[in-house]
């Protein structure tokens, strides 16, 4: 079995929580030797309240660039070209790649006790991620639609329509 | 100074691809040949003539040209050392030409009915000299053939003493002499018999130093009586006239005038004949000769040979031997001079042509040809009355006429050269039963012209073959592996493959859209298809019952074929071709075939349906039925007359309906019957009668008796009361490439695409105000789709319309005004048809059929616009999917032809500024004019004469559109209307293209090896 550190969680492994700290290392800035048990406690408690903040934070990103994107996509004007495209491809991969990647995501912010890789850890983030990520989808699909790229009308399936000759023959 | 020429280069390098023909390409892409059409052969004074005029500088050399008029009304000089056409001119239908004669440098021709306008022209190039209208075309008497009442003499008809202009005596309407100066067309007299009414036609004259006499026919009882009077040449007034006592029968041919110009003292005779025997009277001013009798010998018939003015005609004895009669020296007697030998009528001969003509020096000789049954050939003898000291001289020869591609001689015109005392040596110009004019010096053909060209009646274009390599495997089946590995190896040829590559690229010896399409050294060795498939085969069928094949790329005849009379031959008769259908092409893997309908009138007054089987390449019959040297031989597949052809899509049967509505089919065995079988319930056709048009369908089984279908009647579309149809038109079956036009907020018009679909031009002439009409008609059911009534002129309807797929242009001229800031003129409407109600209305497979009820639904958008000239015909562009744009071609009055873009004629075009989607869908702002834009014409400065119809072709490159144009004027030429979207550019800079790729690949050689250490020594030192 190999060993794996894991860098991303701030709960150390209590292999090594009980070892010694270094000579002239003092584990906490107001610094009693005494009150660790207690104070450890609280500290953990507040990083699990910082993390389920910072998951929010991750959690509304895509919806906060939202005003972003629509401005570059305004500058970036109607036409098909290559900085209109390169914009709205963005719009319409990221979402994806986002949500293709939403544990890894949230990993770092999972609680202690839970399992970081698990879809059901932070569920409200994840749904709140998903609905974000979806509205960006929604912005790129609104402008290739504005661009004329969304098949919607009859006229963009003429091309492979076919039609049956009539039963009659008719002679010239 | 620098900057500001590549500002200028700059600025030219930004402007649009021009449509237009280049000059380099004109006659490269292009050919032209124009015609004169059929010479006229029935009157002297219309048939082809050499004609001897001073020429060059000092005008000491004297050259000859080949004069005549046409069936196409048309007067034509050709040269007679190539037979290149030196000029012509083509007169209005209702002008018809009656006379023209040639004097020197002037040619003077009398047109119209009684001979009512009078031009000179020069014989060197045809500028019209002087014009002058001698009465009111509408007051002139029509006779019948044009020409009687109508005569032209000159004043000075001296050879000898050519003066550039000269007075000339023309009568015209059969009373009315009058003394004209040919340069101007000033009258200086006029005189006119007092007698309009009465029973004479005057129709000869000829002219003295002291007087003209106007000799006229009086009708008495059963024959006709002659009737002189003699003017005074100055001042047209009467010296006197008489009766001559005189009985002639045939008025036409049986009395004609001679005189001996040459003479100073020069004394006209008038020769008849009078119940078999020949009379001749003498005139003087005072008309007091008697009339004497050629004694001893009956004569059948008195000849003109255009040596009236000489003193010579050819007169023919009862047996058919022709004799050679001339006033005698004194100039008081007319005498046999010399009888061709051999020339009584004769089993082993045909009927003989004589011709008299004049050789450099003005001599007169006169020639004879004849066809021999017994050695085949054409025989020719030349009687040269003035050599021999004198006594005369004849000299002969035979040529060998290709009767079985030229029909028989109807014609003959006849000039001589006497190079040495004893040698004679002649030059005839021939028109045969073709129409083909051929001159042949000796026994040496110089040159023919095609004329009959300038009559087709039915023609295709015809896809060639591809050239393939030679393989000739012997022994596929066994040969062994490696035996297989090398031959295979060496049929690769690939240093040879490269060799050639290489060298192609290099040179850039590609083939390019501008080069000519005809094939280098003999063209009918080697009939393969061209890289782009421009080259292709005209198979044309003519009115007068022959077929050429023509190669598209140059214009040259590949073979031509003379359409056999089968049964009727004995009686005579002649093909009326009908249609002309493509029973095999190159795609089938076989040499492309063409099948003929034509219906033959025979003499004896029975019509047949005529089917003629062609291999397109070579005019072979494919059935082996008729030898390549003889005519060819077609196959009567219905005794009677047929309403109308039509070829099965499937298996390229041909289904002739005849007048009792039964189906004949053509080839009829039984395959053919029972793939029929099997379709005839489905078959659905409309047969057009004056008034109406008849859907039909045909019965499923054959009549038990007779073995045939039969068609019945299942609907009328009945035109109003008085309405009659002029002509019928319909799109062209091509490949579609799309079924709708997207608009610019992506829905669809989906277009109406009815195979049935047939077109009509009426014209009502019952009521008071005449009207014209054009309807468009499901031709399956009867449903009018579009109806339009337009202004007729002057009671005539000359629309002409175009279709395709879903588009109709009409043209016609507009001469109602309703209001001051109306104009007259031509205008075009331009229709779109799409399918149902609204936009994205379609109609969907199961509803195709003619019983449903949406089919009939149509969307209809049209606009008007202003033409700005007359049309003469038109058509749209064909290409292979029907992916280009369709330009509309066009041919005008002024003799080019033009092509118009399909954008110019959309009906949707917006009447505002227009909008985004509009300007998505590359429509751009009404305009009521249509610019006439001369860079569009591909007809680059060729002077057409009658353009009759223009066919287009699709060519192997998609873009690229073939045209080809007959009438009096034969043109072919290719247009691409979305421009050669399929080929690289010619100007496409290769060599960059070349450098760039080389650069690169150098550059990443030379880049890879250094990268490649850079990163190792990155890695060694910088990243830990």
């Amino acid at each position: 079995m190999s060993v794996k550190l894991d860098y991303a969680n701030l709960n150390v492994p209590s292999k090594w929580r009980n070892l010694p700290p270094p000579p002239g290392f003092s584990s906490s800035s107001t610094g009693s030797s005494k009150g660790t048990s207690k104070s450890s406690t609280a500290v953990t408690a507040s990083q699990e309240a910082l993390k389920e903040k910072r998951a929010w934070d991750v959690a509304i990103a895509p919806a906060k660039s939202l005003p972003m994107q629509a401005f570059m996509l305004y500058m970036s004007g109607g036409g098909v070209q290559i900085f209109s495209m390169g914009i709205v491809f963005m719009l319409l991969f990221s979402p994806f790649k986002n949500l293709a990647s939403t544990n890894a995501a949230f990993a770092s912010f999972a609680p202690a006790k839970s399992d970081a890789n698990s879809l059901s850890t932070l569920p409200l983030q994840k749904i709140v991620y998903f609905l974000c990520n979806m509205l960006t989808l929604a912005l790129g699909l609104w402008k290739c639609r504005q661009m004329g790229l969304l098949p919607t009308g009859t006229g963009d399936w003429l091309a492979f329509e076919t039609r049956a000759s009539p039963p009659e023959i008719f002679l010239h | 100074m620098r900057a500001l020429q590549l500002c200028l280069l700059v600025v030219l390098g930004f402007f649009p691809a021009v449509f237009a023909l280049h000059e380099s390409e004109a006659g490269v892409v292009d050919w032209h040949k124009p015609l004169i059409g059929v010479p006229l052969t029935y009157s002297h004074s219309l048939s082809p003539t050499l004609h001897r005029f001073s020429a060059g500088r000092l005008r000491k050399s004297t050259q000859s040209i080949i004069l005549t008029a046409t069936e196409a009304n048309v007067l034509a000089a050709v040269n007679p050392v190539d037979g290149e056409l030196v000029w012509r001119f083509a007169f209005e239908p209702e002008d018809p030409i009656v006379s023209y004669r040639a004097h020197g440098d002037v040619v003077c021709v009398l047109s119209g009915p009684g001979g009512s306008t009078f031009r000179t022209f020069e014989t060197a190039n045809g500028n019209l000299i002087a014009e002058r209208r001698l009465h009111k075309p509408s007051f002139g008497r029509l006779f019948e053939p044009v020409d009687l009442g109508v005569h032209m003499s000159f004043v000075d008809s001296n050879f000898t003493n050519l003066s550039p202009t000269t007075d000339l005596f023309v009568l015209t309407d059969g009373y009315t002499v009058r003394r004209l100066d040919s340069g101007s067309g000033r009258i200086k007299w006029e005189w006119s018999a007092e007698d309009q009414g009465s029973l004479v036609v005057y129709s000869r004259i000829a002219r003295t130093s002291s007087a003209v006499y106007v000799i006229g026919l009086a009708k008495s009882f059963a024959s006709y009586t002659l009737h002189v009077h003699a003017l005074s040449p100055s001042t047209g007034e009467v010296i006197s006239n008489a009766h001559i006592p005189s009985s002639i029968y045939n008025g036409l041919t049986d009395f004609l005038l001679i005189s001996d110009a040459t003479k100073e003292d020069d004394t006209p005779h008038i020769v008849w004949l009078e119940k078999g025997s020949m009379r001749h009277i003498m005139l003087t001013p005072q008309l007091n000769e008697k009339s004497l009798v050629i004694k001893g010998v009956t004569y059948k018939s008195i000849l003109n040979i255009g040596l009236n003015e000489r003193g010579y005609f050819v007169a023919l004895k009862d047996d058919g031997a022709a004799r050679v009669m001339r006033i005698d020296a004194e100039g008081t007697r007319v005498n046999p001079a010399f009888e061709f030998p051999e020339s009584e009528s004769s089993d082993r001969y045909s009927d003989s042509l004589y011709a008299g003509g004049l050789d450099k020096d003005g001599i007169p000789h006169i020639g004879r040809v004849y066809w021999t049954h017994v050695f085949q050939t054409a025989g020719a003898q030349i009687f040269s009355p003035l050599s021999a000291h004198g006594k005369g001289m004849i000299t002969g020869f035979t040529f060998p006429f290709a009767t079985n591609l030229h029909g028989i001689i109807h014609h003959i015109a006849f000039d001589a050269a006497q190079p040495a005392e004893t040698v004679v040596l002649g030059r005839f110009v021939l028109t045969t039963g073709t129409g083909a004019v051929q001159l042949w010096q000796q026994d040496k053909v110089q040159w023919t012209r095609e004329e009959s060209l300038s009559e087709i009646k039915v023609t295709e274009m015809i896809e060639l073959p591809e050239k393939k390599t030679v393989t000739s495997h012997i022994n596929v089946e066994n040969e062994t592996m490696s035996a297989r590995l090398s031959r295979q190896l060496l049929d690769m040829k690939f240093p040879s493959y490269l060799i050639s590559f290489v060298k192609r690229f290099a040179t850039g010896s590609y083939a390019s859209v501008s080069t000519s399409a005809a094939a280098e050294g003999d063209s009918a060795e080697s009939l393969f298809r061209d890289e782009f498939g421009f080259r292709k085969v005209i198979v044309a069928a003519t009115g007068r019952g022959n077929v050429f094949g023509i190669d598209s790329g140059n214009g040259a005849i590949l073979w031509s074929r003379i359409l056999g009379l089968g049964v009727a031959a004995e009686r005579g008769g002649h093909h009326v071709p009908f249609k002309m259908f493509v029973t095999k092409t190159v795609s089938d893997g076989e040499t492309p075939r063409v099948a003929l309908v034509t219906q033959r009138l025979s003499k004896s007054g029975l019509v047949d349906a005529v089917v003629f089987n062609l291999d397109a390449l070579t005019g072979e019959d494919v059935l082996g039925k008729s030898s390549t040297h003889d005519v060819l031989n077609g196959e009567e597949v219905v005794p009677g007359e047929i309403l109308d052809v039509f070829m099965l899509e499937n298996d390229r049967t041909i289904v002739l309906v005849d007048k009792y509505l039964q189906i004949h089919l053509y080839p009829d065995n039984k395959e053919t019957r029972t793939t029929f079988e099997s379709l005839a319930s489905k078959l659905h056709f409309p047969l057009k009668a004056t008034d109406r048009i008849l859907g039909h369908q045909i019965s499923p089984k054959p009549r038990a008796i007779s073995g045939k279908f039969n068609a019945y009647s299942t609907w009328t579309m009945a035109l109003p009361a008085g309405e009659e149809i002029l002509s019928q038109f319909s799109p062209p079956s091509e490949p579609i490439a799309s079924f709708g036009k997207v608009l610019g907020d992506r829905r669809t018009l989906y277009k109406y695409l009815n195979p049935a679909i047939t077109g009509l031009i009426t014209t009502s002439r019952g009521t008071e105000q005449p009207t014209c009409g054009l309807y468009v008609v499901d031709g399956g059911k009867g449903t009018v789709l579009y109806h339009a009534v337009l202004p007729s002129v002057n009671g005539a309807c000359n629309i002409k319309a175009a279709m395709a797929e879903n588009w109709l242009v009409y043209i016609y001229y507009d001469d109602e005004i309703s209001s001051a800031v109306q104009a007259k003129g031509y205008r075009a409407v331009s229709v779109e048809f799409y399918e149902g109600k609204q936009i994205n209305d379609k109609t969907r497979s199961s509803e195709a059929s003619i019983y449903s009820n949406t089919s009939a639904n149509v969307q209809i958008y049209q606009q008007g616009f202003v033409f700005p000239y007359e049309v003469t015909t038109m058509t749209t562009s064909k290409t292979k999917f029907g992916i280009a744009t369709k330009d509309l071609i066009v041919a005008n009055r002024r003799g080019q032809i033009q092509t118009l873009p399909r954008r110019i004629f959309d009906p949707r075009r917006p009447k505002g500024k227009p909008t985004t989607e509009e300007q998505e869908e590359m429509l751009f702002q009404y305009d009521p004019l249509i610019p006439d834009d001369s860079r569009r014409v591909i007809s680059h400065n060729y002077k057409f004469a009658r353009i009759d119809r223009i066919i287009t072709s699709p060519a192997v490159l998609e873009s690229t559109s073939l045209v080809f144009a007959y009438g009096l004027d034969l043109f072919s030429s290719r247009i691409a209307p979305s421009k050669t979207f399929d080929v690289l550019n010619e100007n496409f800079n290769k060599a960059q293209l070349v450098l760039t790729i080389g650069g690169l690949a150098a550059a990443i050689m030379i880049a890879r090896p250094r990268v490649k250490r850079k990163r190792l020594m990155e890695r060694w030192y910088h990243s830990q």
